[in-house]
């Protein structure tokens, strides 16, 4: 995920400040002539530091239980209101995939009191901004408005939120879209990586099932369906919302009041899954023949958000592969030139997680990409990190704070995280003095318990003729290779059954 | 926001190919039309230039203790020259690969060491490279950035890596992913003369055939004080950090001075043109595309009202009809590429399963026709003045998007005061320049009709 958004010139591990540089740059003629001249010098010191403090922010309940974050700040003239109903593709039935993921798609496509194309006209209209859409654990529908328009934008917002129609034609129409739409996602190799390394890694936990569904899944969904999954889940007491921006917290509480004070409660439904499975070394290659590279994950089952030790893996993994360390970037990209960016992410959600690296290569590198990536897996865990890269890991997640709340929305962003996955919200302004609290020890400690270089699970995507005989070389084996057009996340050995064929 | 997107909504379907749709019904809408669109702050700032010909622009905004610095070289992959394509970008590059006092690499390491981010990247018309800091660190930011345009290291073994590193780079982003050359395609097809018909990512040929000295011309012709602009946004000194700026940018020589800007315009077009294509997409899209005027023109203004009539949200005239009404297609949209040389109104549908390209054709160019017939109505044009208004608003939310705008007004407009002037004159438009507009630049003459289909799974061009 974060590859693809800092990747451009992300890398390299942390040279401290005040590292003195001799060299001189070979360049020649004029320029040249000005770099002698240029002088030698050490980087400026930092000025003095000016106070950071988490902004100010509230957090109040209706009667119905609907929590509400409220931020208040004027820079500029627009309010922006998010909804989060705690339930997401994870609580799509078994044979249901894509449930939560067109339900949410269904809320602004028509209410019991407007029309699909009302909707679109009145949020158009006013230049404001609606969207819906579902996450693993989560639904959400965000509105953004101009201050004068935020009554009308929570008008919206609670007709989709409360009254969505389901009305058959429109239920068809988005059916038949997201039909269409699995067919350009299944022909994408980065997409399709992501879709097997979660089933890999998370097996027949929901977390593991595609979240878009697949044409038969969403063959099978009724108008039923989306009722009962919106009655049992967008209930007041299963949801919390945020209101950001320029507004007083009195005036934006009072319109929440005003649009779902009469928002009914209800019981949620229990909800139990089954375990993830434990960690299996499986090697998948999806082939594609004729792709000019190879999309590469590797990842095992991790720990979910509320773990104790998240604070200290996410540490870790950033090491491995996140924004402010990054040994596969440093050793994949500036190194060796194999790829443009590689990254690890640990991906924690409510009920459990993953760690999972990413790259791409040509595919001629393939192997020795992959090869890198698992080798730096097993180097982490066995060996103590540097003393320097832990600090410039911490730099970062530290240094980075004021970068981080420095919009309205990123504010609410984070206590509303706090509160989703039920963490103390005096973490929020704790949280540089936390991340420097954690130690070389902890860390080795961590990543001895957590890390399973040994039972990675690998996915390939490209053209698996040109690599398939170097990796039994490269010490993998037992390779399952799946031709792309086979591939079926629901089954258990990946394949699409055939139809009427002898086997 | 983005926060929010990778942390919680980790698995959000892309939306802008699964477009989900809108309302089929007719239009009664019951909001009661704003008189006005809601109007952003002025966007404050000081300007001033140093003797050696640097740009610098400093916007103090006190919100958060963070400072922004981005650099604008008005160099991109328009001024390539013939063999070259992808220079510009690949040069970008070679920028993080050190100077004097700071090692390869060593800037983003030592912006990330301070909690800070930077980055770069590279269009048409300008390579632009920001960094975003806590702001106590300005100084070193600074420093660095005068640092490399003072005295960057050019290494032939750092060149031949790094040149490697671009190749993935457009593996992935253009050679590996469905609808990844669309770009390409279209602009190689619609312009003959003017550079715009090469990709900024380059062909993998001209990449290899770059050289050291390639890097050493492009360095001394382009990365000079009076084509560069620095823009200083966030919690600072205004003082303090004009003395910084002095220092060390100072110190930096004129170099050869102005830059020569040759660039061969594109002839007019004369005759529609139509092309059909083969390649390896999983649907067939259709492309319509207009030639039209630069940004800054007096009629790029109505093209904006136009594209936004057309494409901005699902309200709008092209996802209406041919994605909700028709379901002719399963995204569609357009938009007004206006960048500094005249460029393209483009339409782009992806076919949905089981309907025919040419009706979807018909249904786009019916759309553009329809415009220059009948106009667009005063609801729409409102509704296209709360858009940008939204626009505008929503866009200078962050230290770095406002020095983006200053810079963009600067450098491509040479005249920082459209940062905040172009307000009024969307907020001014009617229907009558709309409709004017559209009839000048919506012509059979000028239109480009592309055909992609699909190349059977497997088979290789």
């Amino acid at each position: 995920m974060s590859r693809r958004v800092f990747h451009v010139v992300q890398s390299s591990l942390v040279a401290a400040i005040g590292v003195l540089v001799a060299a001189v740059g070979l360049t020649a003629g004029q320029r040249g002539l000005d770099a002698l001249r240029w002088p030698t010098e050490r980087p400026p010191r930092p000025l003095s530091a000016k106070p950071v403090k988490f902004p100010p922010y509230q957090i109040r309940t209706l009667a119905n239980g609907l929590q509400v974050v409220l931020v208040s700040q004027n820079e500029q003239p627009v309010v922006s209101a998010r909804m989060l109903v705690r339930a997401g593709a994870a609580q799509d039935p078994k044979g249901k995939e894509g449930l939560a993921m067109l339900t949410a798609a269904l809320l602004d496509q028509g209410t019991t009191t407007r029309t699909s194309a009302q909707i679109a006209e009145e949020i158009d209209f006013m230049g404001g901004l609606l969207s819906t859409g579902a996450g693993s654990d989560l639904s959400f529908v965000n509105t953004v408005s101009m201050k004068d328009g935020l009554g009308a934008a929570l008008d919206l917002m609670a007709d989709v939120v409360v009254r969505p129609a389901f009305s058959a034609q429109e239920i068809e129409r988005q059916t038949s879209q997201a039909v269409s739409s699995l067919k350009v996602s299944a022909d994408d190799p980065d997409t399709v990586a992501s879709q097997v390394i979660d089933r890999l890694v998370f097996g027949f936990h929901p977390y593991g099932m595609p979240s878009g569904g697949t044409a038969e899944s969403l063959g099978t969904l009724v108008r039923q369906d989306f009722v009962e999954f919106h009655k049992a889940w967008f209930v007041s007491n299963n949801a919390l919302m945020a209101i950001v921006g320029d507004v007083t917290a009195d005036d934006a509480f009072a319109q929440v009041q005003r649009v779902f004070g009469d928002w009914a409660k209800g019981s949620v439904p229990a909800f139990a899954p089954m375990e993830p499975p434990p960690a299996v070394k499986r090697v998948v290659v999806i082939d594609k023949p004729g792709s000019v590279q190879t999309e590469i994950r590797a990842g095992h089952l991790a720990m979910a958000r509320r773990n104790p030790d998240h604070l200290v893996l996410d540490q870790v993994v950033k090491i491995l592969g996140g924004e402010g360390g990054n040994r596969l970037q440093q050793v994949l990209r500036t190194q060796k030139s194999l790829t443009y960016g590689a990254s690890a992410d640990l991906d924690a959600y409510k009920l459990t997680g993953a760690i999972v690296a990413e790259t791409d290569t040509r595919t001629e590198a393939t192997v020795e990409a992959l090869r890198t990536v698992v080798d730096e897996f097993f180097r982490l865990q066995r060996e103590r990190v540097y003393e320097g890269e832990l600090e410039g890991a911490q730099d970062f997640l530290a240094g980075s704070f004021p970068l981080s709340i420095e919009s309205p929305d990123a504010i609410a962003t984070r206590v509303l995280n706090q509160l989703f996955y039920e963490l103390p919200l005096e973490d929020l302004p704790a949280y540089p003095q936390r991340v420097r609290s954690v130690t070389v020890d902890e860390v080795q400690r961590v990543a001895k318990a957590w890390l399973k270089p040994s039972q990675l699970s690998v996915v390939l995507v490209g053209d698996a003729d040109k690599f398939m005989s170097g990796l039994a070389g490269a010490g993998f084996s037992n390779i399952e290779r799946i031709p792309i057009a086979d591939l079926d996340l629901t089954a258990a050995d990946l394949r699409r059954p055939r139809r009427g064929a002898g086997q | 926001m983005t926060f929010f997107a990778a942390f919680v909504v980790h698995r959000v379907r892309r939306r802008a190919l699964l477009a989900v749709c809108v309302g089929a019904l007719a239009i009664a809408a019951v909001w009661t039309p704003l008189s006005a669109a809601v109007a952003p702050p002025k966007l404050e700032y000081q300007r001033f230039t140093l003797p050696n010909g640097l740009t610098v622009i400093l916007h103090l905004d006190r919100s958060t203790p963070i400072a922004h610095v981005q650099t604008w070289y008005h160099v991109g992959s328009k001024n390539e020259r013939p063999g070259r394509t992808g220079f510009a970008h690949l040069f970008e590059h070679m920028m993080f690969k050190g100077s004097k006092n700071v090692e390869p690499e060593q800037h983003t390491s030592m912006v990330s060491s301070v909690g800070g981010r930077a980055n770069a990247y590279t269009n048409e018309d300008a390579t632009v490279y920001w960094n975003t800091v806590p702001s106590q660190y300005l100084p070193l930011v600074l420093w660095m950035e005068a640092d490399r345009l003072g005295s960057l290291r050019i290494d032939e073994q750092t060149f031949v890596s790094e040149r490697e590193v671009v190749k993935e780079e457009r593996r992935m982003r253009v050679d590996n992913q469905p609808f990844g050359n669309l770009n390409e395609l279209l602009y190689k097809n619609a312009f003959t003369t003017h550079p715009y018909k090469n990709p900024v990512i380059g062909s993998m040929a001209d990449l290899d055939a770059a050289t050291i000295d390639d890097v050493r011309g492009f360095f001394n012709t382009y990365y000079i004080p009076a084509n560069a602009t620095v823009v200083i946004a966030g919690d600072f000194d205004v003082a303090e950090t004009t003395d910084l700026v002095t220092r060390y940018y100072g110190r930096i020589p004129a170099g050869l001075g102005k830059v020569v800007r040759d660039i061969a315009p594109e002839p007019a077009s004369t005759k529609a043109r139509r092309v059909t294509l083969e390649e390896a997409w999983p649907l067939p899209a259709v492309i319509v595309a207009q030639h039209i005027t630069y940004d800054g023109h007096p009629d790029s203004y109505p093209l904006h009202v136009l594209a936004k009539v057309l494409s901005d949200g699902n309200s709008s005239r092209i996802h209406k009809s041919l994605v909700y009404d028709k379901r002719l297609a399963v995204a569609a949209f357009g938009g007004a590429n206006l960048i500094e040389h005249p460029n393209l109104f483009f339409t782009v549908a992806l076919v949905s399963p089981g309907q025919s390209p040419a009706d979807v054709e018909k249904a786009l160019i019916a759309e553009l026709d329809k415009a220059v017939a009948e106009g667009i109505t005063d609801r729409e044009l409102q509704r296209a003045k709360n858009q940008f208004a939204r626009d505008y608003i929503l866009g200078r939310e962050t230290v770095q998007e406002k020095a983006g705008i200053l810079a963009h007004a600067e450098v491509l407009h040479a005249d920082i005061k459209t940062a905040d002037g172009e307000f009024m004159i969307f907020q001014n438009m009617t229907r009558a320049e709309v409709q004017r507009v559209a009839a000048t630049y919506f012509t059979p003459q000028s239109r480009l009709v592309m055909h992609v289909r699909p190349r059977a799974a497997g088979t290789r061009p």
